[in-house]
């Protein structure tokens, strides 16, 4: 396949970004002609900002700057009605309506976000990642003038994401590892063998990832092509709770609490999967190689070791779930639900000596794929909420992601040689959902198209 | 693995605690994993009827291997029991299955193993949708959805937790 036309795409949907700072401005369209200029004024050279699109970097520029656009942005910009129709069913319902299908229930419902993200006044999400913090305050100056200008939106809010050291997440886990690697797109920062998704897994327009199949473009062709989605994500991490458990585990089952940790993930908390280093840490495994791994013997893995039981890696560890490779799943699609994984942790890192600190901390999550259905919403809905895709998980939920609110929630640590699995009881919801929103991640033709709408 | 013992979570038989369930949490282990399709497809004439009859016949009397709906059910890895029936003086043609999870879940996946035999056999029916159905997923699972009689609830199931990845894999452990 040729390369895909990166000066269309939006960056993130291509390139890991690699900056310490994210500030995501949630605004509310007032006046749709100005709001629409103000798109424009983004992908018209000559202006700064500009959209960041995945053009190759001779220099790494010191800022990036995205934009999606939720449903009600979209008929906010007056799109017409056939365009609007044209969108799907779960991008135009919303993330506030589609909560419960992804498990936001319960803490994680809508009544509880904060942001006023369970508005419908949530048009607009800019994403400005940048590299010194003085270029993110001048970059914020340039935008806030900008959409000011003609009253053409308002502030909802801002949330503010800072990377941790050792691009460690706030449990303690290095992140970032596994990312699909995509067809005509750029070449991966981190090696990833499993096969490359196609184009149309995550851009409308091409084949997608099924047979004979495309995503249905979103219409007029111009708006659509070189599209995406993203569910943005606040995610609220309970620290304190998670190490607690660790602490219970060990004690209830006599294993190394790092082992359990490791359990629980996939990864032990430097990254490396148990896939490659079941018994300890693997210190020795370079970055590079963290990756390369799979459940059962594939061809993207000849020689991997069977773990078909989840000896090694629990068929129930986060990792798994969320990106069960080669395993045996219901449905027989353990390649065919990738997702594309942005973001940057919130808040500051915790601190065992002062667990009840007040502070509230996490992950400002992107989650990218042309069908928020069969992606974002079917990890969730399916893999991280359900135990029946695997065998032997009974009604367990993904330990980290999972809504395990349920007081009778466990995780099952299967152990060779023994018949049952071993069950770490006393699970809570280590994640909660602050707020979210689906939005349309349009192409720069796109904010050109909706652009001109104002002549 | 013990996945056999599908025994109640938080009862003393597998020794979870019996203490601190939460009030007004409703007990789901009889809700089972596996739903009905009772699907109910109507033949267009008598002479579809005659090629429809002769096409499923050349399928089902393939060795296993060879069976298209064999072989992509093996691989589907979702369905229990599925059988074809003639009702109505052949004037229909039922598809009656026993599998898990949501229709909807698995959609895509059940499209790319089966769509060709769906193809086959609806372009023989009233009111099929669009062909082929690799390229109207959506229309084809609405289609589905219209023409499934589903069951009289409640649906009985023996073991309500059990599905087919759980019973094979128990079954492999001897």
């Amino acid at each position: 396949m040729p390369d895909l036309f990166h000066s269309d795409i939006q960056g993130f949907i291509l390139r890991t970004y690699a900056m310490p700072a994210l500030r995501v401005f949630a605004l509310k369209i007032d006046e749709p002609r100005a709001a629409r200029r103000f798109l424009g004024r983004l992908v018209d050279t000559g202006h700064t900002p500009q959209l960041a699109t995945a053009t190759d970097w001779t220099v790494k520029p010191q800022y990036c700057l995205n934009v999606g656009l939720t449903y009600s942005g979209l008929a906010a910009l007056e799109l017409s009605a056939s365009s609007l129709a044209s969108f799907p069913k779960e991008f135009a319902e919303g993330a506030v309506a589609r909560a419960e299908r992804v498990g936001d229930t319960g803490e994680s419902s809508p009544e509880n976000w904060k942001g006023q993200f369970a508005s419908l006044d949530v048009h607009v999400l800019l994403f400005l990642f940048a590299q010194p913090e003085d270029v993110l305050e001048s970059i914020t100056r340039q935008i806030r003038a900008l959409y000011c200008e003609g009253g053409a939106m308002s502030e909802v809010s801002v949330h503010e994401a800072r990377s941790l050291p050792e691009n460690k997440a706030h449990f303690g886990y290095r992140d970032g590892f596994a990312q699909p690697v995509i067809e005509g797109g750029l070449p991966p920062v981190m090696p990833d063998v499993l096969p490359k998704a196609p184009a149309g897994e995550f851009l409308f327009g091409y084949p997608s990832q099924y047979q004979d199949f495309s995503y249905p473009v979103p219409q007029p062709d111009p708006l659509g092509r070189n599209g995406s989605f993203v569910a943005f994500r606040i995610l609220a991490q309970d620290c304190h709770g998670f190490e607690q458990f660790l602490t219970r585990a060990a004690r209830q089952t006599g294993l190394d609490r790092e082992l359990i940790a490791a359990k629980l993930c996939g990864r032990w908390r430097n990254g490396v999967p148990l896939s490659l280093s079941p018994q300890a840490p693997g210190e020795e495994i370079p970055l590079e190689k963290r990756n390369s791994f799979d459940y059962a013997p594939s061809s993207s893995v000849p020689d991997a070791f069977d773990d078909a039981r989840g000896y090694r890696c629990p068929l129930g560890s986060h990792i798994r779930r969320m990106n069960p490779r080669s395993s045996v799943v219901a449905g027989g699609g353990g390649l065919k639900h990738r997702i594309i994984r942005r973001g940057l942790p919130y808040g500051p890192p915790y601190d065992p000596s002062s667990p009840d600190d007040g502070l509230e901390r996490g992950l400002l999550g992107l989650f990218i794929g042309v069908s928020l259905k069969d992606q974002f919403e079917f990890l969730m809905s399916d893999w991280a909420n359900k135990g029946s895709f695997a065998p032997g998980l009974r009604d367990t939920k993904d330990p980290l992601l999972g809504n395990n609110s349920n007081s009778r929630a466990a995780f099952l640590l299967p152990v060779e040689h023994q018949k049952r699995a071993i069950e770490l009881p006393g699970m809570s919801r280590f994640v909660t959902c602050r707020g979210a929103a689906y939005c349309f991640l349009p192409s720069a033709t796109a904010m050109r198209y909706i652009a001109s709408l104002s002549q | 693995m013990g996945l056999f013992h599908f025994g109640a979570k938080g009862t003393p038989e597998n020794g979870a605690p019996e203490s601190g369930a939460r009030e007004n949490e409703p007990d789901t282990t009889r809700k089972p994993v596996q739903s009905p399709l009772t699907l109910i497809m109507t033949i267009r004439s008598p002479e579809d009827f005659e090629t429809l009859s002769v096409r499923i016949h050349e399928i089902q009397s393939l060795p296993p291997e060879q069976n298209p709906i064999w072989k992509a059910l093996d691989k589907l890895k979702i369905v229990h029991f599925a059988r074809f029936v003639f009702l109505e003086n052949n004037t229909k043609l039922a598809i009656i299955t026993t599998y898990d999870g949501s229709f909807d879940d698995y959609l895509n996946e059940f499209i790319d193993e089966i769509g060709d035999v769906f193809n086959a056999l609806l372009q023989h029916m009233k009111d099929a949708p669009p062909l082929p159905v690799q390229r109207n997923r959506d229309a084809f699972g609405d289609y589905v959805k219209a023409n499934d009689l589903g069951a009289i609830e409640p649906f009985y199931s023996a073991y309500p937790q059990a599905t087919v990845l759980d019973i094979q894999a128990a079954l492999n452990d001897g």
